[in-house]
């Protein structure tokens, strides 16, 4: 019911193509999160997929059914945007009745509808209030409630967390993590933090200049990335990236290795360097390190007493390293 | 901290002594009219600060029995008329200019800043003779439509500048709840501009009540306005000041309330505020 299917979607603005030729399935209640850096075309495709943005070329069907030239609201998908996009003039209430007043769908069931979504997100003792009265963690839950009501065949949320403090996020995250968990419905996620992607997602959907990069569940992209863009984007803090005479000595152009996977040691290692600059979290360590073979991050698990100046030795993980081609390409 | 400084409290004396004086000097012609409007019409000339012999309500009778009355409520009809005609079409025009992605955007708002800043003289000579062709002269229709020129670019002007602070989700999210792009207009974006919508529709409403030029042009004897119909009170004989005092106070008058009432919104929509 909530599968929706990209077939060689493109879409261009005069002249620029920001979509290539792109194709996409996604599963009946998957929860696929578009990932990728700002200008990517992930809210484009997003978009597209709404109804908001009209396709250049190419078809998108939802649940079998071909609706590339429907107007957005007979789609039958929900969105949340970023900025809430709340009515300010309306309640609460008036809010996520809206949808279902214009599905015609009648007052006492629509009543009804409403007080269960309210009653889900803890949004009940605030039905009179505007949403300007509203915290920004308040009013992100009327938006997803007002999606809620209409009970879409799919969830579309654009960056809807960008907005709300760190703490906040968390929770946020968490609780639409939850509600996928319940309603089970497909839900397609756009954000540029790969954090959001790796936690909430089935499955990843890694763009870069419109082009899928890689589709994958977020083990799959952390554990195979298909190529340096991919392998640098996916795990925070960052891949380092080595080239030349040590890359070449390792087995490729270019090597990859996580700073989770790199052993730092006072006294021994493959590679030595100085700190440049080291971050104490209690959890963990973060090091940056001046070495012969370039700057390398490394991550160790909790404490690890060096600091700006100091001499550390580094030990990669050899089952670890990934090898990229001249292209880029993973080996 | 509050400044309780000595030179603070002169300069804030001074600030409300000059707000007093201006207010004074805006308000002299208005209390002038009101005091000349009482008197008779052989102490029309004495000083105005002395008081007559007697008071009386002559001009305020002389009036009523006049034209006047009837060029009062054709007032009424065309202002109001095109300024409904100019939101009905404008707010649509504007909503489209703002919300839809198009590329003659800026020669479309090239064209209504000269519609807006062109003089009336320009356009009324070759409207003069369109309508005495067309049997619109001295008509409601004649005047609504020559008002709606002065109106409709300024409605649109301005709800221009107030949708375009309206964010475009909410027109995405109206589209995605299943509104069509005139409810979104009605149910969304319309009360979220309000401020802009009321202070366009009282703006519009002074603009075509306030016109003089047009009228005297267009109209003849059965749809004079009021600023054209004080101009009956002038002769070649005489000119009866104490009724032009009465009638600029009718055509003020009714002006009061709406302003009152409106102000708020005038005050937001000119500060670029829409309050979510």
């Amino acid at each position: 019911m909530g599968s929706i299917t990209l077939s060689k979607v493109v879409k261009r603005f005069g002249e620029a193509e920001v979509i290539p030729p792109l194709d996409l399935g996604i599963r009946d209640g998957e929860f696929v999160v578009f990932v990728g850096p700002s200008g990517c075309g992930k809210s484009t495709l997003l978009r597209m997929i709404a109804g908001l943005e009209d396709l250049t070329e190419g078809n998108i069907e939802i649940g079998g059914r071909d609706v590339s030239h429907l107007a957005p609201g007979d789609r039958g998908l929900a969105m949340v945007f970023q900025s809430y996009a709340l009515y300010p003039h309306m309640t609460v209430r008036e809010n996520m009745l809206f949808p279902l007043e214009m599905a015609k769908v009648d007052a006492r069931t629509a009543r009804d509808k409403v007080a269960r979504a309210a009653e889900v997100l803890n949004l009940s003792a605030y039905l009179e209030r505007k949403p300007g009265q509203l915290s920004g963690g308040q009013r992100q839950r009327v938006a997803i409630g007002r999606a809620i009501v209409r009970e879409p065949s799919a969830f579309l949320f654009d960056e809807p967390l960008s907005n709300l403090d760190a703490a906040l996020r968390v929770n946020m995250r968490l609780e639409i993590a939850e509600l996928h968990e319940t309603l089970g419905s497909t839900m397609i996620y756009v954000t540029h933090d790969q954090v959001e992607a790796m936690t909430m997602a089935d499955r990843i959907v890694v763009l870069q200049a419109g082009r899928i990069e890689q589709v994958g569940t977020p083990l799959e992209l952390y554990e195979q990335p298909r190529n340096e863009f991919v392998a640098g984007f996916i795990g925070s803090p960052r891949m380092n990236f080595i080239r030349g005479a040590e890359a070449e000595r390792l087995g490729a152009p270019t090597i990859g290795i996580r700073p989770e996977h790199i052993r730092a040691s006072r006294e021994s290692g493959l590679w030595g360097g100085r700190v440049s600059v080291s971050e104490h979290l209690g959890s963990d360590t973060y090091l940056h390190v001046d070495t012969d073979v370039g700057p390398v991050n490394v991550r160790t698990a909790g404490e690890f007493g060096v600091h700006r100046g100091d001499t550390v030795w580094l030990n990669p993980d050899e089952n670890a390293i990934h090898r990229f081609d001249a292209q880029g390409l993973a080996l | 901290m509050r400044d309780t400084s000595t030179a603070f409290r002169v300069k804030k004396a001074l600030g409300y002594a000059m707000m007093l004086a201006f207010l004074g000097f805006s308000l002299l012609p208005v209390v002038w009219v009101v005091l000349l409007s009482l008197r008779p019409a052989t102490a029309l000339f004495e000083p105005i600060w002395e008081s007559p012999a007697a008071w009386t309500l002559d001009n305020i009778r002389s009036i009523a029995r006049s034209d006047f009355p009837a060029a009062l409520l054709n007032s009424f009809i065309t202002a109001g008329s095109s300024t409904l005609l100019a939101l009905l079409v404008g707010v649509p025009g504007a909503f489209a200019l703002s919300k839809r992605r198009a590329s003659n955007k800026f020669f479309a708002s090239w064209l209504l800043l000269l519609l807006r800043m062109a003089p009336p003289v320009g356009f009324v000579i070759p409207l003069f003779l369109v309508y005495v062709r067309a049997g619109l002269i001295d008509t409601y229709a004649g005047l609504i439509f020559a008002y709606t020129s002065l109106t409709l670019p300024f409605v649109v002007w301005s709800m221009w500048t107030s949708f375009n602070q309206i964010p475009d989700e909410l027109v995405e999210a109206g589209l995605m709840d299943g509104a069509s792009l005139g409810r979104v207009l009605w149910r969304i974006v319309i009360p979220a501009a309000r401020p802009g919508l009321v202070a366009a529709g009282v703006l519009s409403f002074l603009l075509a009540w306030n016109d003089f030029f047009f009228s005297l042009i267009i109209t003849r004897s059965d749809t004079t306005t009021a600023p054209v119909a004080v101009m009956n009170f002038v002769s070649y004989a005489s000119v009866d000041w104490g009724a032009i005092a009465v009638a600029s106070i009718a055509l003020t008058l009714p002006i009061v309330p709406i302003i009152v009432l409106a102000n708020k919104y005038i005050v937001q929509s000119l500060g670029g505020a829409v309050k979510g």
